[in-house]
């Protein structure tokens, strides 16, 4: 299956399926497993019956579990698992770097700053208040813009400034969010800490319909983008001698990927990997086209966070894992294979 | 009629003389070749008419139309560059990297037109490259590879071609089978190319006209007879040439240990 060449028609189609199998698997995996299994069968025929196809044979007691408490983390983990993929890939073809993730030009360092101001600051310690997202968002977006604007203000900045006032932004936040968090208490502290290892455990409708605007937004900008992506795979001089205009795709691209980052980040807290490890898994299966590797991290990404969820949710049971922790678990070694796999076919 | 106006042209990088009052005029299904020593602003002269480096002084017209009215889609339609090191992406196969020549005519959103790929298709073919199309660019030898590069270059159908350097890396049989692709592609389809060389025994042999680019100004304008000078090459390059004639061609020989 794997190999450098470029890959056939055969074996595109051939990963299209199974991501979509995967999908099927993480949504039935989804709302049947837990403290209170509900068969395969039943969750089939719930899914049939929401879109009008026959009757669902769940007690009451099943249907309020699967529609008021698994269903919107479901979708909550589908709708980021997507866009943490889609803006990974995103920015990986946007900056020609195979290391750039999400959070790049600063968005986790403003959202755990602005998680952190509001936990400290205005929930006092005591608990973590309801707008702690959209605090959580306004720091993103300001890291971005902050990025931006050292980066060489919008369509004069190339890719590696940008990179560069990335970190120098990400930098500069992460020690104001240390330095608040040094001020806070150690309730505060726990709190905060919960919060940057990422859950979907609070996730609500509301919550999925916060995010969800943003994010189809930016999925479908980012998508129908990975031509241009294809283009911008040759350096940006030659991108433009080919009649690409650079500097606004890359404008458009980074805006969508980081809005729709931001918009995430601020309702599950921060996910390390996903945004890597998708994108690079795609890649090796269906080669480097971003035609391809985008609409197939649509997919497989939402696939990939809930299987992580159900994971984190049910392997210490009753008890939850960070959803962070186990991506990083799963992502580490997977990256580490892709790696391996990777330097075996070059060689 | 000229496809390429060049007048007065000056480029500048940090406050320095990269090219200085350039006047050219290019007539269309000709090629002109511009040489002179590593420094001199040939690729300087060859980017800008490519539009990809600011004018500080003067205009470029390709086809009539003034270059800086142009954005990046409409310019590409007229002028195509094969760049001195082309960026060769690993895990693109060949014609996908040719279709990419045709990315200013189907737009940013669309996948390339069934005429799109006829187009590809036919290029692939004219340059030999038909059964190498499924292969990975990586995996191409220097010379498979600057075919290539000339086939998406082609592939953007346009009337002018700027090439810099493209024999760079080539061994003597690629580097004459190169030029002689472009030589066809000038006299039977009447394309305009302006290119830069360091062998100037080729650039003598190839083109109709060549251009002695020095510090950036023009020193020497014309056919080849009235540029591959001794003297004029000698001083420019600061070393001793010899030309000699074989078979009603001029050849261009270094002679060691003779500076000046």
């Amino acid at each position: 299956m794997l190999s450098t060449r470029p890959p056939t028609r055969r074996r595109i189609v051939t990963v299209a399926l199974f991501c979509v199998i995967a999908l099927i698997g993480a949504i039935v995996a989804g709302l049947g497993v837990g403290p209170t299994p509900i068969s395969t069968t039943r969750i089939i025929g719930a899914l049939a019956s929401g879109v009008g196809l026959g009757h669902s044979t769940l007690t009451p007691l099943q249907s309020t579990i699967v529609w008021q408490l698994r269903a919107p983390r479901l979708v909550l983990g589908l709708v980021a698992g997507a866009m943490l993929s889609v803006a990974g890939g995103a920015y990986q073809g946007v900056f020609r770097n195979p290391l750039a993730d999400p959070y790049l030009l600063g968005v986790a360092s403003g959202a755990g700053l602005g998680a952190t101001f509001s936990i400290v600051y205005v929930g006092h310690g005591l608990s973590t208040p309801s707008w702690t997202p959209l605090i959580a968002f306004a720091g993103a977006t300001v890291a971005v813009l902050l990025t931006w604007g050292l980066g060489g203000r919008g369509l004069r900045s190339t890719a590696s400034t940008l990179i560069l006032a990335g970190v120098a932004i990400s930098a500069l936040l992460t020690s104001l969010q240390t330095y608040f968090q040094q001020q806070s208490s150690i309730g505060s502290i726990a709190r905060v800490y919960i919060w940057l290892l990422g859950s979907l455990a609070t996730a609500s409708w509301s919550s999925v319909w916060m995010v969800l605007p943003y994010v189809v937004l930016c999925v479908v900008v980012c998508v129908a983008a990975g031509g241009a992506l294809d283009v911008m795979s040759v350096g940006d001089e030659e991108a433009r001698s080919l009649g690409l205009p650079v500097r606004k795709v890359r404008l458009v691209v980074v805006a969508a990927s980081s809005l729709g980052t931001a918009a995430v980040v601020s309702a599950v807290g921060l996910i390390g990997f996903v945004g890597i490890i998708v994108p690079h898994i795609l890649r090796l299966l269906v080669g480097t086209s971003y035609r391809r590797i985008l609409p197939l991290s649509v997919v497989f990404g939402a696939a990939f966070l809930v299987l992580a969820d159900t994971i984190a949710r049910t392997v210490m049971a009753p008890s939850e894992l960070p959803l962070g922790v186990v991506t990083a678990i799963l992502g580490a070694p997977v990256f580490a294979l892709i790696l391996t796999v990777r330097r075996q076919l070059t060689t | 009629m000229n496809a390429v106006e060049i007048n007065e042209l000056s480029v500048r990088a940090q406050s320095r003389d990269l090219v200085s009052n350039v006047t050219l005029h290019v007539e269309a299904g000709t090629w002109l070749t511009v040489i002179g020593p590593n420094g001199a602003g040939k690729t300087s002269l060859v980017e800008t008419v490519a539009g990809l480096r600011r004018i500080a002084h003067g205009n470029i017209s390709i086809s009539g139309q003034p270059l800086a009215s142009l954005n990046e889609r409409e310019r590409a339609k007229l002028v195509a560059l094969v760049p001195q090191r082309p960026s060769v992406p690993n895990g693109m196969n060949v014609r996908d990297y040719v279709a990419l020549g045709r990315t200013a005519y189907h737009g940013l959103l669309r996948a390339p037109s069934a005429g799109d790929r006829a187009i590809v298709e036919s290029v692939l073919e004219r340059l030999s490259l038909h059964d190498f199309r499924e292969r990975d660019v990586a995996t191409l030898s220097g010379g498979e590879r600057q075919r290539m590069v000339l086939a998406r270059a082609l592939a953007q159908s346009t009337m002018v071609i700027v090439l810099d350097e493209p024999t760079t890396g080539l061994d003597l049989h690629h580097q004459m089978e190169l030029l002689e692709l472009l030589r066809q592609e000038v006299t039977d389809c009447g394309l305009t190319i302006i290119a830069t060389l360091h062998d100037l025994t080729l650039a003598g042999q190839f083109a109709d006209r060549l251009v002695l680019l020095d510090a950036g100004r023009v020193l020497l304008d014309g056919p080849a007879r009235d540029v591959i000078r001794r003297e004029e090459l000698s001083r420019c390059y600061q070393m001793d040439l010899r030309v000699i004639e074989i078979d009603g061609s001029d050849v261009i020989v270094p002679v060691r240990g003779v500076g000046q």
